[in-house]
C-alpha cells in the first residue's frame, strides 16, 4: 500500500505541493490525474526517493523508498523518458538493472517477452520509437515482479494494441492483489482501467475516492475532471 | 541497511561494472587513447633519436606522452558519470539503487577497476615501444625502476579518472566538465607553473607528476613519489566526498 | 538573411555561450598580463628575446573561447543531455524551418564568424589594455596587420571547431582536441619537431599570421592561406556529409 501524508514541497519561492494526502490500496488500480504542472510528477518523484519533500511523508508499506530492502522487487516504476542511455542496447540496459537487484538474466528475457520487445532488444535505445521506449521502461519496472507498480503516463506513445495490452495487464495485476498507481491524461482509457481516482490541481487534492464517487453526477470522468479543475478553490468530493 | 550488506555491494558493483562495460563510448575512448599514445610515442621517439645517442632516457621518452594521455582518461571519467544524465537514466538508477552514497562510491570503485588495467597497458605500451626502438642508443635501466614508474603512472591516470568522474557528478553535463578539467590541466596549470613556481606542489596534476617522472637533477622543490601520490589522493578524495554529499542532498 | 538572424538569436540564447564569451574576452588579457609580468624586467633591460610575442601570446592561447563557441553552435542542435529528454533533437526543428541544409549550415557558420569577430575585437582591446597597463611605456606597439592576423586566426579556429562538430555531432572530440592543441602543450608543436609536414597543420600555420617567433615557418600571408584552405576543405566535407545523412542516425 502507498501512503502519501501531508506532502509539502517548495522549490525556491514556489510551493509546488501543499499538503497532499491519499492512499493507493492493494488489489485496486488508482488513477492520478491533474492538469500539467499540477504536481503529479513531483509527488511520484518524492514517493520514489528522487526528490526531497519539504515536509510530510510518502511511504511504501510503511517505509520510505530508501529503507526498502530490495526496491525493484517491491516497487516497479516507469517514469517519463526512456530512462536508458541512448547508446546502450535494450537488453544491456535491462541486464544491469537485473544484476543490481540480484535477478537472473533469464528474467530479462521473460520481461522482454511480456512487453513484446524481444526483436529489438539487441538494438540501441537511441533507435527506439517512443512506444518502444515506453515498453522498455515498463519492462524495467516489471523485472522484479513487484507488488506495487508506479507508472507515469504508461499509455503515452503506445499503438492501439499496446494500449489494450496495458489496460488488460494492469487490471490483471490489480485483481491478483497488487497495487497499481498510474498517472495519465487519457480520460477515456482511465475510465476503463481504474478503480480509485485522485485528482490534483495546483498542488492540492481536489478529488479522492472511487471512480463512481468522483464521477458523481457528471456523465463521464472527463466531465468531472473539468468541473473540478476549472474552479480554483478545490471542491473535494 | 541489513545483514546482507556485503551481498548488496557485490550486486551494485556488478551492475556498475556492467554499465561501464556495455557503454560503447568507454571502449571508444580507451581505444582512441591507446592509438594516440602509440602515435605520440612514435613522435617523441623519433625526436629523441635525433638527439645525442646514449643520453636519452627510455623512461622519459616512453612516458613523455602522459601529458596528453591524461586527456583521454579525463574524458573517460567524465563520460562514466555524465552518461547517467542522458535520457533520464539517473532516474532508473536511483529507483533501483536508492542508497545514493553507496551507489556513487561503488560507481567510482567500478571505474577504478576498469581503469587500472587499461592505464597500465597503455602506459606500458608506450615504454615498451620506446624500449624496442631505442634499445641500442639509450641509457641502460633496470627492470624494477620501470615497474615502479609504471605503477606510478597507472596510479596517476586512475586517480585522475576518478577525480574527473567526481567533477562530472557535480556538473552533470559533459561540456562544462570538459571545459573545466581540460582548461585546468592544459591551460591554467601550465601557465601557473611557469609564473608561480611555488604552486607546483599543491595542484593535483603537478603533484601527481612526481608519481611517475623519475627525478632529474635540476628539479627543485621536488616531492617524492609517495608525497605526490598523497597530494593527488587527497584532491581526489575531497572531490569525491563533495560529489557524494551533493548527490545525496539534491533532487535527482 | 532570416536564417542568419535566427542562428544569431539561437546562439545568443544558449547558456553555455556566456562561458565562451567570458573566456574569450578575458583569458587572453589574463594570459598576456601574466606573460608581461614575467617578462617585465627583461623588457625594461632591453634583453628580452620574446618581445615580439608580448601580448600576442594571449591571443594565441586565449582562442579557447571561440573554440567553445564553434562547438556549442553545432552540438546544441544535437544535445540531449538532461534528465528530461524525450528526444531533444533541436536539429529536426531547425531543418524544418530552413529551405535547404546548405543554407542552414552557411547561416550558422556566418553567425559563428560574426560573433568570433566581435569576440576577438573585445579580446584585443582587453589584451592591449592589460599589456599597456603592466609594461607602461615599454609596451611594444600593436601593429594593425598583426592584429588582423589574430582576428583571422580566431575566425578560422572557430570555423574549424564548427566543421569538426558537424561531422562528429558530439562536442567531446572537437573540444578535447582543439582545447589541448591550443594550449601551452600543443601537439602540433611536438609534431613539428619530427616532420616538416607538421608546419602545414592549420593551427601551426595559422599562428604565423601574428606571432613571429624563432620557429616561424611561413609568412603571415601564406600561413593565413594554409589555414583558410583547411577551413574551406573541412567545411565542404562537412556540408556534403551533413547534406546526405539522415537526421536521426
Amino acid at each position: 500500500m502507498l501512503t502519501i501524508n501531508n506532502l509539502v514541497k517548495h522549490r525556491g519561492a514556489q510551493e509546488i505541493l501543499s499538503g497532499i494526502s491519499f492512499k493507493a490500496r492493494p488489489g485496486r488500480v488508482t488513477g492520478f490525474l491533474g492538469p500539467n504542472g499540477a504536481g503529479k510528477s513531483s509527488t511520484l518523484r518524492i514517493l520514489l526517493g528522487l526528490d526531497r519533500a519539504t515536509s510530510g511523508s510518502a511511504l511504501i508499506n510503511g517505509k520510505t523508498f530508501a529503507e526498502l530492502h530490495n526496491p525493484l522487487v517491491t516497487v516497479g516504476a516507469a517514469l517519463d523518458g526512456f530512462g536508458a542511455h541512448r547508446m546502450r542496447t535494450g537488453r544491456a540496459h535491462l541486464r544491469w538493472i537485473a544484476r543490481a537487484s540480484g535477478l537472473s538474466r533469464s528474467r530479462v528475457e521473460e520481461v522482454l517477452e511480456i512487453v513484446g520487445l524481444t526483436n529489438v532488444a539487441g538494438k540501441r535505445v537511441g533507435s527506439y520509437s517512443l512506444g518502444m521506449g515506453r515498453r522498455l521502461g515498463m519492462a524495467a519496472a516489471l523485472l522484479g515482479d513487484p507488488k506495487i507498480l508506479v507508472l507515469d503516463e504508461p499509455v503515452n506513445g503506445l499503438d492501439p494494441e499496446g494500449i489494450r495490452w496495458i489496460r488488460t495487464f494492469l487490471r490483471e495485476r490489480a485483481e491478483s492483489g497488487n497495487t497499481v498507481l498510474l498517472s495519465s491524461h487519457l480520460m477515456g482509457e482511465l475510465e476503463e482501467t481504474v478503480d480509485d481516482v485522485v485528482i490534483i490541481n495546483h498542488g492540492k487534492i481536489v478529488a479522492n475516492g472511487t471512480l463512481k464517487e468522483v464521477i458523481g453526477n457528471h456523465s463521464t470522468l472527463e466531465g468531472a475532471f473539468f468541473a473540478l479543475t476549472s474552479k480554483n478553490a478545490g471542491d473535494v468530493v | 541497511m541489513s545483514v546482507s550488506s556485503s551481498r548488496k555491494i557485490t550486486l551494485i558493483l556488478g551492475a556498475e561494472l556492467e554499465k561501464l562495460v556495455t557503454l560503447p563510448l568507454v571502449w571508444l575512448t580507451l581505444m582512441g587513447t591507446f592509438i594516440l599514445n602509440i602515435v605520440l610515442a612514435a613522435a617523441f621517439i623519433s625526436a629523441g633519436l635525433q638527439g645525442a645517442a646514449g643520453t636519452q632516457s627510455i623512461l622519459k621518452i616512453g612516458l613523455a606522452s602522459m601529458g596528453y594521455l591524461q586527456a583521454g582518461f579525463i574524458i573517460l571519467g567524465i563520460l562514466a558519470t555524465c552518461s547517467e544524465y542522458t535520457g533520464g537514466q539517473i532516474r532508473t538508477t536511483l529507483t533501483t539503487i536508492p542508497w545514493r552514497g553507496f551507489q556513487l562510491s561503488t560507481k567510482h570503485l567500478a571505474l577504478a577497476i576498469v581503469t587500472i588495467p587499461m592505464a597500465f597497458i597503455i602506459a606500458a605500451s608506450g615504454v615498451l615501444y620506446a624500449f624496442i626502438m631505442m634499445r641500442d642508443t639509450a641509457l641502460v635501466i633496470e627492470i624494477d625502476a620501470i615497474i615502479k614508474i609504471l605503477v606510478g603512472a597507472t596510479g596517476y591516470l586512475t586517480l585522475t579518472t576518478l577525480l574527473s568522474a567526481a567533477i562530472g557528478v557535480l556538473l552533470r553535463r559533459t561540456t562544462p566538465a570538459l571545459v573545466v578539467l581540460l582548461g585546468h590541466y592544459f591551460i591554467v596549470s601550465p601557465l601557473l607553473r611557469d609564473f608561480l613556481p611555488g604552486i607546483k606542489n599543491y595542484f593535483p596534476d603537478t603533484a601527481g607528476y612526481y608519481m611517475y617522472m623519475p627525478p632529474s637533477s635540476d628539479d627543485i622543490n621536488v616531492l617524492t613519489p609517495m608525497q605526490g601520490t598523497g597530494v593527488l589522493m587527497l584532491w581526489t578524495l575531497i572531490f569525491i566526498t563533495v560529489a557524494i554529499v551533493s548527490y545525496r542532498k539534491r533532487d535527482a | 538573411m532570416r536564417a542568419f538572424n535566427a542562428e544569431l538569436s539561437k546562439l545568443f540564447s544558449l547558456p553555455g555561450i556566456w562561458l565562451a564569451f567570458l573566456i574569450g574576452a578575458f583569458s587572453p588579457a589574463v594570459i598576456a598580463a601574466l606573460d608581461s609580468t614575467a617578462q617585465k624586467e627583461k623588457i625594461i633591460a632591453g634583453v628580452s628575446t620574446r618581445l615580439s610575442e608580448v601580448g600576442y601570446i594571449g591571443l594565441g592561447l586565449g582562442v579557447q573561447g571561440v573554440i567553445i563557441l564553434g562547438v556549442l553552435a553545432v552540438s546544441s542542435e544535437y544535445l540531449t543531455e538532461s534528465s528530461e529528454s524525450g528526444g531533444g533533437n533541436q536539429i529536426t526543428t531547425s531543418l524544418t524551418v530552413v529551405s535547404s541544409r546548405f543554407h542552414f549550415l552557411l547561416a550558422k557558420a556566418s553567425a559563428v564568424t560574426v560573433i568570433s569577430i566581435l569576440l576577438s575585437i573585445v579580446a584585443i582591446l582587453t589584451t592591449v589594455s592589460a599589456t599597456n597597463l603592466i609594461l607602461g611605456e615599454y609596451a611594444p606597439a600593436f601593429e594593425a596587420s598583426r592584429l588582423i592576423g589574430a582576428v583571422c586566426y580566431w575566425i578560422f579556429t572557430a570555423l574549424l571547431a564548427f566543421g569538426i562538430t558537424v561531422l562528429t555531432k558530439n562536442g567531446i572530440i572537437p573540444l578535447a582536441v582543439l582545447m589541448i592543441n591550443s594550449s601551452v602543450v600543443t601537439v602540433s608543436y611536438l609534431l613539428a619537431k619530427v616532420t616538416k609536414l607538421a608546419f602545414y597543420l592549420p593551427d601551426k600555420a595559422g599562428v604565423d599570421m601574428f606571432m613571429f617567433t624563432s620557429d616561424s615557418f611561413h609568412t603571415p600571408f601564406t600561413g593565413g592561406l594554409i589555414m583558410f584552405a583547411w577551413v574551406a576543405v573541412l567545411f565542404i566535407v562537412a556540408a556534403i556529409v551533413f547534406h546526405r545523412r539522415d537526421v536521426t542516425s
